[in-house]
């Protein structure tokens, strides 16, 4: 066979179909001409016209699993993946029927499979609902072609029954003739026939049950649903009538002729943005919610009236205005300041509803920081309950556009705020909307704490088996000084972190939208860069490693302010007793100073060092989520956070050695590497990258100083590896984020006690809502 | 068709594409087609949320419509045997018959409803059904000047 110059041609593949077809029409062309005569003859005419009709039929369902199209996904288009490619998880989890199925990245095709779908390796192509690829048809079976595989197996099995039998009477009739012509040529079909009729009996029974069960053979060889539930079943009866009776699905072809043209001029019609303010969302946490929600009000028409923006300064000045008042206000501005200061913020705050009830529409809901107020800002007051006593006016000039990320570097005592600074950083996810595209860093207090929730919100939405209650998360109770320390930055990732608080919804933190503003540059009004869809700077690394990360920082900041909201909440009372400067930190030793802040060297007492970053499941101790926040700070911001840390380490009364750090970063690394119970979740995806938790000391001091300014919370510090901005922590923050969702998996279970998780042999896991 | 055309080229010059949204599959229900309906922020001030719910919703309904197992699948599945399977050859399944009503779908949506806001909806199907794809456009051509929208309607005067 000549191989043709464009495509490679390889003819070995065609070896199984040639020789089944050849087989399979050869024979039955023999027993047709040497042995039907006689039987019709003998014993019936209707012999051969049955036999001939169950032919035909082979020969239609051969002819369908062999040439129709299994359901193949074309490539993703460039424009789909551009957020994906940088910083999406390698899964994504999903729920179907109550049960968590992970969907993971294809790195060919560039999407996220959808469940059932299978890459095949032969075809090179993502198929749909894929059984598998069959080397006797040479061709994917999937969703569109199950069907007439299964039915090429049963009338295959029926042929040969019937040819073999048939024969046999044949045979049996001339056993003095053996010899003659006639005789051997059945003999010899009737061998082909009997030496098929096992295998093939066998694939066909074994497909029959796999229809029964409603799995696919994909499914069943890699036991995903072993000991489990299957998803995807209707019953017995519904799934035979599902493969038997479902209409013909249609191929995903481009049909380019048939596209039609579109204008597009401009002007373009705008929704009536008076709406917006409708929107608003009150979470009525509380006394304070009530008080905000005046406040906001008034606040908010007073913005409307005037410029809605926030007058924004200079850069430059922003910051120093974010410092100013923050200097000052720490404490209360911090904590309270959150979200009702600021009339501003609220607007873009994202809405969360009440406390217990997570809202769920986070993709709108978000802070649409368009260009100008005209997003909605669904401020959602109340959010965090603590203390709205704020005043607007502090905030408004220091929520000036900056960019979330940057307010940090501003101020040191960001660096002290609390994590929940990462609310900011949800607020961030409309900050490319914004004009200026910035949220005032400093806003994160206020920001932050709206933005906290809104983080919650992408994150609860997908989240529904309830896995992680926000409850406990949005409940503000931060008090002041705490609030203060924790929200600092908890941790701007760059990127806009969203849902800091579905840990192990943190594969899922793909959503779109979320990215989309997450990328937060990209999208500000200016025509994003495309380009990166698939020029992904880490191509490698999404094909190479199994965690994808860029982003994971992001998510892993989120998870670590959601951390360190439990946290807060639960040591409120101890922060207040306690001296900011005790350092739980143990965390703080696995980083090492790298920066050289000895104070990280508070060395987590004793019970601290168990503290691996492992898995220590509901432990947060609250010094971890601040260090967390600290972390994701440390990414604008490594000056500032030096100089904080300066003073913080005076704060810290502890001061072991970077040494120590080093030492225990490497035990936490050691025992990070004990996954517990979301070992299976992700132990292929961090195994690999233990060695590179150590790595990213150069966060760590910052985070440290965080650590010694709130209450130390265990259990976020394993995010604080998760600093992005060392590339080496891109693989850390990728495998902690795995870790950390599995973690945070665990934890959902050990905190809710709903879901169980089911593991397959295959390497999935399940998650069951119970 | 020249007028058209030129107005296409001004068209291309006032709106570019800036970003686009994808509005992911509801798999809660299995593996059915259905799409979220949860609407993307981006959009927020692009166009009004009822009506891009209803448009998914109606696209919804199609899918499911069109993946409905009933008389008619049966009936077609039966006649396909029957005839070899070359019956696929000469006449069109339900679901491509619902494709191509939903293409319309598409089509008029746009037209009418999305084009005027600057935003265009693709068919899922050339994305094998695994996303909602709204392309936002922004008017380039007016932010800087209106010499360029001026221009525009002096073309699309003539």
């Amino acid at each position: 066979m000549p191989n043709s110059a464009g495509k490679r041609f390889k003819p070995t593949k065609y070896i199984p179909v040639s020789t089944a077809a050849t087989l399979l029409v050869g024979s039955t062309t023999l027993f047709f001409v040497f042995t039907c005569p006689w039987l019709a003859k003998v014993i019936s005419p209707a012999v051969p016209f049955y036999n001939g009709l169950v032919f035909l039929f082979v020969l239609a369902n051969f002819s369908m699993a062999t040439f129709m199209d299994p359901g193949v996904y074309p490539r993703a288009n460039e424009d789909e993946d551009k957020d994906d490619d940088f910083r999406a998880p390698l899964y994504k989890n999903v729920e179907i029927k109550g049960i968590q199925v992970r969907m993971k990245w294809c790195a060919t095709c560039h999407f996220y499979r959808p469940p059932r779908c299978s890459h095949c390796s032969v075809c090179d192509n993502c198929v749909e609902d894929f059984d598998h690829h069959c080397p006797w048809v040479n061709n994917c079976i999937g969703r569109r072609n199950y069907r007439y595989f299964f039915l090429f197996l049963l009338s295959l099995s029926a042929h040969m029954v019937g040819v073999f039998s048939f024969g046999l009477i044949f045979v049996l009739h001339h056993r003095e003739m053996l010899g003659a012509l006639h005789t051997t040529v059945t003999l010899v079909v009737m061998c082909v026939a009997g030496l098929f009729f096992i295998p093939v009996m066998g694939l066909t029974g074994f497909h029959m049950v796999l229809v029964a069960r409603g799995r696919t053979t994909n499914e069943q060889v890699t036991g995903k649903f072993r000991g489990g539930v299957n998803p995807f079943t209707k019953g017995c009866c519904g799934n035979v009538e599902y493969v038997l009776c479902s209409p013909l699905a249609p191929r995903y072809v481009l049909d380019p002729k048939k596209k039609p043209h579109i204008k597009i001029q401009p002007p373009f019609i705008r929704p009536d943005t008076s709406e917006r303010h409708i929107t608003i969302k009150v979470s009525d946490n509380g006394i304070h919610g009530t008080i905000i929600h005046s406040k906001s009000k008034c606040s908010l028409d007073g913005l409307d009236g005037k410029e809605m923006q926030p007058p924004l300064p200079p850069k430059a000045d922003k910051y120093s205005q974010l410092k100013a008042p923050q200097t000052s206000s720490e404490e209360s501005s911090l904590s309270g300041r959150t979200h009702p200061s600021t009339p501003a913020m609220y607007r873009y705050r994202p809405s969360f509803g009440t406390m217990p009830k997570v809202h769920y529409h986070t993709a709108e809901e978000k802070i649409i920081m368009s260009e100008d107020r005209k997003t909605s800002a669904i401020l959602e007051e109340g959010v965090r309950g603590h203390d709205y006593r704020s005043e607007p006016n502090l905030d408004l000039p220091e929520y000036a556009n900056a960019p979330l990320h940057r307010t940090f570097q501003s101020s040191p005592f960001q660096l002290d705020s609390d994590p929940v600074a990462s609310r900011t950083l949800s607020l961030k996810q409309g900050p490319c909307r914004l004009e200026k595209g910035q949220l005032q860093a400093l806003g994160p207090q206020t920001a932050a704490s709206t933005s906290y929730k809104g983080a919650f919100s992408p994150n609860t939405l997908s989240n529904r088996n309830g896995s992680l209650s926000y409850d406990s998360l949005l409940n503000p109770s931060i008090s002041p000084a705490g609030a203060n320390e924790c929200r600092a930055h908890r941790g701007m990732p760059p990127m806009g972190f969203h849902s800091p608080y579905l840990p192990n919804k943190m594969c899922h933190i793909r959503e779109t939208e979320i990215h989309r503003q997450q990328a937060a540059p990209a999208y500000s009004p200016v025509v994003i860069p495309r380009g990166m869809g698939r020029q992904s700077p880490h191509p490698r690394d999404r094909d190479s490693s199994p965690v994808r990360y860029d982003n994971l920082s992001q998510t892993i900041m989120a998870s670590i302010q959601e951390r360190k909201e439990l946290e807060e909440r639960e040591k409120r009372k101890m922060m207040h007793g306690r001296s900011q400067t005790s350092i739980y930190t143990p965390d703080s030793a696995a980083f090492d100073g790298g920066y050289g802040l000895p104070t990280n060297a508070c060395y987590p007492e004793g019970p601290r060092g168990s503290f691996s970053r492992g898995p220590t499941p509901p432990t947060y101790g609250g010094s971890r989520d601040n260090l967390m926040g600290l972390g994701v700070m440390s990414y604008g911001q490594r000056t500032p956070v030096q100089r904080y840390a300066g003073s913080t380490l005076g704060r810290a009364p502890r001061t072991s050695s970077t040494s120590l750090h080093t030492d225990h970063s490497s035990t936490n690394s050691s025992q990070n590497r004990t996954p517990g119970p979301e070992g299976p979740y992700c132990s292929p995806v961090h195994q690999p990258h233990s060695p590179a938790m150590p790595r990213s000391p150069s966060y760590s001091h910052q985070k440290l100083s965080y650590i010694n300014t709130h209450e130390k919370t265990d259990g976020s510090y394993r995010y604080l590896f998760t600093s992005v901005t060392d590339p080496h922590a891109v693989k850390v923050n990728g495998q902690m984020d795995c870790h950390m969702s599995t973690q945070n998996a665990s934890l959902s279970p050990g905190r809710h006690s709903n879901v169980k998780k089911v593991t397959g042999v295959g390497g999935t896991t399940y998650e069951i809502s119970v | 068709m020249a007028t058209e055309f030129h107005n296409l080229q001004e068209m291309q010059h006032c709106a570019s594409l800036v970003t686009k949204v994808f509005i992911q599959r509801d798999y809660s229900e299995g593996t059915v087609c259905r799409f979220q309906t949860k609407f993307p922020s981006e959009l927020n001030n692009r166009i009004e949320r009822t009506l891009l719910e209803e448009t998914v919703k109606t696209l919804n309904s199609y899918y499911m419509e069109a993946e409905k197992i009933g008389g008619q699948s049966y009936m077609e599945g039966c006649l396909a045997c029957a005839t070899a399977y070359i019956v696929f050859l000469c006449m069109e399944t339900r679901y491509e018959k619902v494709l191509k009503k939903i293409s319309g779908y598409i089509q008029e949506q746009n037209e009418k409803i999305y084009a005027p806001r600057g935003l265009l909806l693709t068919d899922p199907v050339e994305r094998g059904m695994r996303v909602l794809e709204v392309s936002i456009f922004e008017d380039q051509g007016s932010a800087g000047s209106s010499p360029s929208s001026t221009l525009s309607s002096d073309s699309s005067a003539r």
